[in-house]
């Protein structure tokens, strides 16, 4: 878990341009939106898409994204239990 | 109308008002560069597209010179040749042959006008906000000439802002003042 954690926020960073960032300044249990990463709609956008790419993972149920988005914690958890790649 | 300050960029080099500013990268490293000297605070530069880096950075430059000390603009007039054609292309190559993963970031700079929001999100400028697609960047001053005559505008920050390719750029925007 902690491997795909390291992974998925060298991906995030990548994903989303954030040319300062290294993964040891992301939180890994730090909300992703508002407070935290202060991530918007369209970033939302770009992890769903993140997921699609890397882990072949669709998320049918927009409503489901409120949980799996709620941290890099929730996210590696939810892509552990669902990827198909 | 009266050119108070002008910036011109291309990919190796910055001149304010007739003065280079030493710069130590070209292209796109380049706005990166002037970025991190003259704003530093605004990581939403990272997600924009090459066009509005261009036109945010020489805002920036523009707007924190010393002798545009004095109201802001109230207008934004740019224009250029390309719209957003080299962001356009970034976006097509991710739903192109065999991947379709398009992206929602680069997706959202597929208009040249966003460069103008971006900047006045920025500077909080809520008058008149226009991109024009011109052939030639002297076509502009007829079209600045209707607008200080239509609009209350009494200032703007005005001129070409360009980007066709990666590496590819050219900015010359002046603050114009209608008096």
């Amino acid at each position: 878990m902690e491997q795909l954690i390291e992974q998925l926020k060298a991906q995030i960073i990548e994903a989303l341009n954030f040319e300062d960032m290294t993964p040891a300044d992301i939180d890994t249990d730090a909300p992703l939106f508002g407070e935290g990463l202060g991530l918007d709609s369209i970033d939302a956008l770009e992890l769903i898409m993140l997921m699609d790419r890397e882990y072949g993972i669709k998320l049918a149920d927009p409503k489901a994204g409120k949980a799996i988005f709620q941290s890099v914690r929730t996210m590696a958890e939810y892509i552990q239990a669902n990827r198909t790649k | 109308m009266r050119v108070i300050s002008e910036i011109e960029i291309t990919p190796t080099s910055v001149v304010l008002n007739g003065k280079p500013i030493a710069v130590e990268t070209t292209g796109e490293k380049m706005l990166v560069e002037l970025y991190r000297r003259f704003a530093g605070d605004y990581p939403k530069f990272f997600k924009m597209d090459t066009l509005s880096r261009l036109g945010f950075i020489a805002a920036e430059i523009l707007l924190k010179e010393p002798m545009a000390n004095s109201p802001k603009p109230t207008a934004i007039i740019l224009a250029n040749r390309s719209a957003s054609i080299k962001n356009d292309t970034d976006y097509m190559d991710t739903i192109s042959d065999g991947k379709y993963y398009p992206s929602p970031a680069l997706f959202v700079y597929t208009l040249p006008n966003i460069v103008t929001g971006e900047i006045a999100i920025r500077y909080q400028i809520q008058g008149e906000t226009s991109f024009y697609i011109l052939d030639k960047p002297e076509d502009l001053e007829q079209i600045l000439l209707s607008t200080f005559n239509i609009q209350p505008s009494t200032s703007a920050l005005a001129g070409w802002c360009e980007c066709s390719y990666a590496n590819t750029f050219y900015a010359k925007i002046q603050i114009i003042w209608n008096n």
